[in-house]
């Protein structure tokens, strides 16, 4: 190893009361993956934005190729050679890949008038496409790319600028599938070929062993271990540990007792809807978590919506304790006691700058206003607070905005407003993403006391999450449901059937 | 709970605005001793509760996120339907019955337009404003309506006082305090709320957010009916141009208000009224031509964003810092545990 391309020494960041970052050591070496571990709030995101300029540090050093740096805003830090991708990547959907990896820097020239060469971007890009080789046709416009081609532009476009020595990356896999995360770590590799050191955000521990050479662990806002990945797997040393503080046992609660299982809540019939999924059949009982584990693109996403009467379905019978129901939208599906815990907590599940007394009683007015039309303030705040006891929200602060807690948090708000609307069956739709393993310790445990009293459906992307908290498994493959042959599916043969589409290996 | 803080950090906002309407009216009492007359209070009375009450319906409109710019249309459209209603011989109840009703289609229609069928807003209300400006000439050509107004009785709208408050006074705070317990106090509110918050969400959640879309234009309408209403009973005449000098007032008032008590809703318009229909009324007195007014509103209403805008703040906090770089804090004993 060289000189270190990247030092950050004695780093501190306060937010008024809170002290973010606290003297934070990290060192980057040229060419190197290096994870960033940490639950939320440990401190990584402001780290980050700090490296990236988006922060300015309280006190501490960085010094990039061994010279002091101090960035104001974003631009100095890309001057300096770091680029960053953030986690939700700001593309123009209409425009093509290439216009996207240029965009403002189409021309040497800083006139408003100065002529676009296309041939010149072509050439460009051409170049940067010699040394990433990234399969991906750059014509198309980014609205019509999968998620792993948005991030490979989104990639391409930070390094297009020269002398780019360290690229940040927040989170990327979190919404690419299996194999699509196999693509882009071979897009990371390549980088790392041209030695580019990558500083790597995730949430997924497996990774880290996968594509890392070494990570750095975030607690409290320190810094508490560095290590290479060769060592920490030699040591068999527990990254959740690291991350925690403290022991963790398995995140996922205990399965259900078969002898528990209970009546038929929900069963849907040969459902179907077109461009969704094809004849899917299936029970949810009371007393039992159901998996549901399908790809992106699976028509996972779409079976939930489509139960719950977003996107009513084509053919098919839906059934609630037994009787024939029809669904045409959320509201009927609420009244007939189903609840969706959507997967984008962001844009369907929550008003964001609003506080939990505004988001939780939202799907179950009817309760807050005690029937009639009044609100009863004091028994909805009384329900409100016992509910985000419950779920244990943190930091337990009613009045606070959603968009003030982290992921985690602000899916334990929807899950409070699930259980505000007391129904009996419950639809999760990929619970996790960008929660941390504390956080989501917790969710599992939550469904779990939740299937006690009604039918719990996990509906996920993560292979692990759905055979690890479910007790009865299925997948989607291509809109198709795929039912194990033996009865039940191992983790090996779900992740075969949601990727292949077959019942067992 | 409601924290000790929240409740402070609320009633400070509230306060804040008490301060500013009495710095308001204790400069102008200044400048033009008469401003704080007896007739002058009650002319800030009268205009305010027209100006109020086109608030009030624009802000149910802007709560749901949505603009509506058909406020002067609707008005004059309105105001020569009930002129001529009144010159016809209805008596005034129907009269306004009849306005209310009219003025429910026209929201109704851009409403529908909008959340029904995808509209945009600011497209569609222009475009039904104007059809409505066009519209208040088919009964005249565009000459006045005065006929019956004084034997309607609309006039003693204006004039008649209870209990030393004129009528339209009341009324102002009567459909203030009904508005203000139906989106402060009832799940309707809720609903109006969170269908502007996060259409999605509110869908996701079994609100019927097109149906509160509609409605807030409904109800904009309406308010509009009645803010014309005082105005006709105060000038004894119906006229094209009536209700022209609404809207402009409204949106200062509602966003102003916003801005200074940190969100929309009712009290904050009422409060962002009060102060612009005195800015208004003082400028007047003061020899300003009204032809200046809707310039002089819109100037305060950007001054007034402004100053009570986040971005503001960040600009105070720069030059605080530039005058008094270290903020004296107390050395925290357990700084470890943060």
């Amino acid at each position: 190893m060289g000189a270190p391309v990247l030092i950050a020494s004695d780093v501190c960041k306060r937010f008024g009361p809170v002290q973010a970052l606290r003297n934070v050591d990290f060192r980057l070496e040229p060419g190197e993956v290096h994870a960033l571990l940490g639950i939320n709030g440990a401190g990584k995101s402001t780290f980050i934005k700090i490296l990236s300029g988006a922060l300015q540090k309280d006190s501490g050093a960085i010094r990039i190729g061994g010279e002091d740096v101090h960035f104001r805003a974003p631009e100095d830090a890309i001057r300096a050679g770091i680029a960053t991708v953030q986690q939700h990547p700001e593309l123009v959907p209409d425009m093509s890949g290439l216009d996207n990896i240029f965009l403002g820097r189409e021309t040497a020239s800083r006139s408003l008038m100065g002529r676009i060469d296309r041939e010149a971007l072509e050439a460009r890009a051409d170049a940067l496409l010699a040394r990433f080789a990234v399969p991906i046709d750059l014509s198309q416009e980014v609205g019509q790319m999968s998620a792993v081609e948005r991030e490979a532009v989104a990639i391409l476009q930070a390094i297009a600028v020269d002398g780019i020595r360290v690229l940040i990356l927040d989170e990327p896999t979190s919404t690419l599938t299996d194999v699509e995360r196999e693509d882009l770590f071979a897009l990371m590799n390549q980088l790392r070929a041209q030695g580019i050191a990558i500083i790597y955000i995730t949430h997924q521990l497996e990774e880290v062993f996968a594509i890392a050479d070494s990570f750095s662990v975030f607690r409290g806002g320190a810094c508490v271990a560095r290590m290479s990945v060769d060592e920490a797997r030699s040591s068999g040393v527990s990254l959740a540990d690291l991350m925690l503080g403290e022991a963790v046992g398995d995140i996922f609660p205990k399965k259900a007792d078969p002898d528990a299982r209970g009546d038929v809540f929900l069963e849907v019939r040969d459902l179907s809807l077109t461009h969704g999924f094809e004849n899917v059949s299936f029970t949810a009982h009371r007393g039992e978590i159901l998996g549901l584990f399908g790809l992106v693109g699976s028509g996972c996403d779409e079976l939930a919506k489509s139960i719950f009467g977003v996107d009513p379905p084509d053919q098919g019978e839906i059934r609630i304790h037994g009787k024939p129901v029809s669904l045409r939208k959320p509201r009927e599906a609420l009244d007939a006691g189903i609840f969706l815990v959507p997967g984008d907590r962001r844009t369907e599940g929550l008003a964001l700058s609003r506080h939990s007394l505004f988001n939780v009683p939202m799907a179950n007015l009817r309760r807050a206003a005690g029937g009639r039309w009044g609100l009863k303030s004091r028994q909805l705040r009384s329900d409100i607070q016992r509910l985000t006891d419950q779920v244990a929200l943190h930091p337990p602060h009613l009045n606070t905005p959603a968009s003030g807690f982290s992921g985690g948090n602000q899916q334990k708000i929807v899950l409070a407003k699930g259980l505000y609307s007391e129904a009996d069956i419950y639809i999760f739709v990929e619970p996790t993403v960008g929660v941390d393993i504390g956080a989501r310790a917790k969710i599992y445990g939550l469904m779990r006391d939740l299937s006690e009293r009604a039918a719990v459906i996990v509906v996920s992307s993560d292979c692990d999450e759905v055979h690890g908290v479910a007790d009865r498994t299925i997948a989607l493959h291509k809109g198709r449901h795929v039912e194990p042959e033996s009865g039940v599916f191992s983790r090996d043969d779900l992740l075969m059937a949601g990727i292949m589409g077959k019942g067992s290996l | 709970m409601r924290t000790w803080k929240d409740r402070m950090r609320h009633s400070t906002r509230g306060l804040g605005f008490v301060a500013l309407v009495l710095i308001v009216a204790a400069i102008f009492g200044a400048l033009e001793p008469r401003f704080l007359s007896y007739v002058s209070l009650n002319g800030i009375a009268r205009h305010m509760a027209a100006n109020g009450l086109a608030a009030l319906g624009l802000t149910f409109v802007v709560i749901v996120r949505k603009f509506d710019l058909s406020i002067a249309g609707v008005a004059a459209f309105c105001a020569m339907s009930m002129g001529a209603l009144i010159a016809a011989g209805w008596p005034l109840w129907s009269v306004i019955l009849a306005g209310l009703a009219l003025g429910a289609v026209i929201g109704g229609i851009s409403g529908i337009a909008i959340s029904r069928f995808g509209l945009p807003d600011i497209v569609t209300t222009i475009a039904v404003g104007s059809i409505g400006t066009g519209l208040a000439f088919i009964y005249t050509g565009g000459r006045s309506i005065f006929q019956n107004f004084f034997t309607s009785g609309i006039t003693d709208l204006n004039d008649a006082k209870l209990m030393g408050l004129g009528v339209s006074m009341w009324l102002l705070v009567a459909i203030y305090a009904l508005a203000w317990f139906v989106l402060s106090r009832t799940r309707t509110g809720l609903a109006f709320y969170a269908t502007g918050e996060n259409p999605m969400a509110a869908h996701f959640s079994g609100i019927a957010t097109r149906r509160f879309v509609a409605l807030a234009y409904v109800l904009c309408a309406m308010c509009t009916v009645l803010a014309v209403l005082l105005i006709l009973a105060e000038s004894g005449t119906a006229e094209t141009n009536k209700g022209a000098n609404l809207m402009m007032p409204a949106y200062a008032g509602v966003f102003l208000g916003a801005a200074i008590m940190g969100g929309t809703s009712v009290i904050a318009s009422f409060g962002g009224i009060l102060l612009i229909t005195m800015l208004l009324d003082g400028f007047a007195l003061m020899g300003l031509p009204y032809y200046y007014s809707d310039g002089v509103v819109s100037l305060i209403l950007l001054i007034g964003v402004l100053a009570f805008s986040d971005g503001a703040r960040g600009t105070l906090e720069a030059l605080r810092f530039l005058f008094w770089p270290q903020k004296p804090t107390k050395p925290t004993a357990k700084g470890s545990d943060a």
